[in-house]
């Protein structure tokens, strides 16, 4: 009997799509058993498991680091404008009803830089119909090819 | 499909620059200008521009603190009928 992994040659495909495979979750399968025979022409080799594991481990690592530096800069900068807008407060350079208005205006730009943000990404996402059309051939064939062999796929 | 991600994105990009810009004017500007120029007639009083923030926060927050319940409620209740 063929023990065939869901989706693995899409993942090769992927694997090829998308040079930089470093995600621990491509990663956790360890050896992705190739399918035998010549019925899958174009799929490429299965993923190098050994290497992207460790590599993948240095990688999570060092990404902690950089999250708690990132942290501590935000936090640093939030002290520092709080310091200055107190100050200000306090020196009665502004009056004390204007006190809620430089922390809420903040909140409020930070949400429509979010936005903003969500929105430009929208109307510049890069889509890929040639390789889109690719990949459905590609899941008739896999279905077909299961089907062949009598496992069950799922209905369309 | 693309056009429609795309318009979507133009849509949301042109809220918040609007939102944005008004509450700028609001906030920074308007407070320099003085009292009988005409476009004060255009903005709302000054204790609104930190009421309604506040009160869309408050609702936000809220609406996201029920759906995460009922969220987790429903699973808990499907866990229920499966055991």
């Amino acid at each position: 009997m063929i023990i065939i992994e869901p989706g693995s040659h899409l993942r090769a495909r992927e694997a090829s799509l998308f040079e930089r495979s470093e995600s621990p979750k491509e990663t956790k399968q360890g050896n992705i058993p190739k399918i035998q025979g010549s019925q899958a022409p174009h799929l490429s080799s299965p993923h190098p498991p050994l290497r992207s594991l460790r590599r993948s481990r240095y990688t999570s690592r060092n990404n902690q680091h950089i999250q708690m530096k990132h942290i501590l800069k935000i936090m640093a900068l939030v002290v520092a404008i709080s310091a200055i807008w107190i100050s200000l407060l306090e020196t009665s350079v502004i009056p004390r009803s204007y006190t809620w208005l430089l922390p809420v205006y903040l909140i409020m730009s930070l949400g429509c830089y979010g936005l903003l943000m969500v929105g430009v990404g929208l109307m510049l996402f890069p889509t890929c119909p040639q390789e889109a059309v690719l990949l459905q051939k590609d899941i008739g064939e896999a279905k077909e090819f299961l089907k062949g062999k009598g496992v069950d796929v799922g209905s369309d | 499909m693309e056009l429609a991600d795309k318009a979507v994105g133009c849509f949301l990009s042109a809220i918040s620059l609007t939102i944005f810009i008004y509450y700028t004017f609001w906030v920074i500007i308007l407070p320099f200008v003085e009292s009988d120029h005409f476009i004060h007639g255009y903005f709302l009083p000054q204790e609104f521009a930190i009421l309604i923030p506040v009160f869309a926060g408050v609702a936000l927050l809220s609406i996201l603190c029920v759906f995460v319940g009922y969220v987790m409620l429903k699973s808990k209740a499907k866990k229920k009928k499966q055991t």
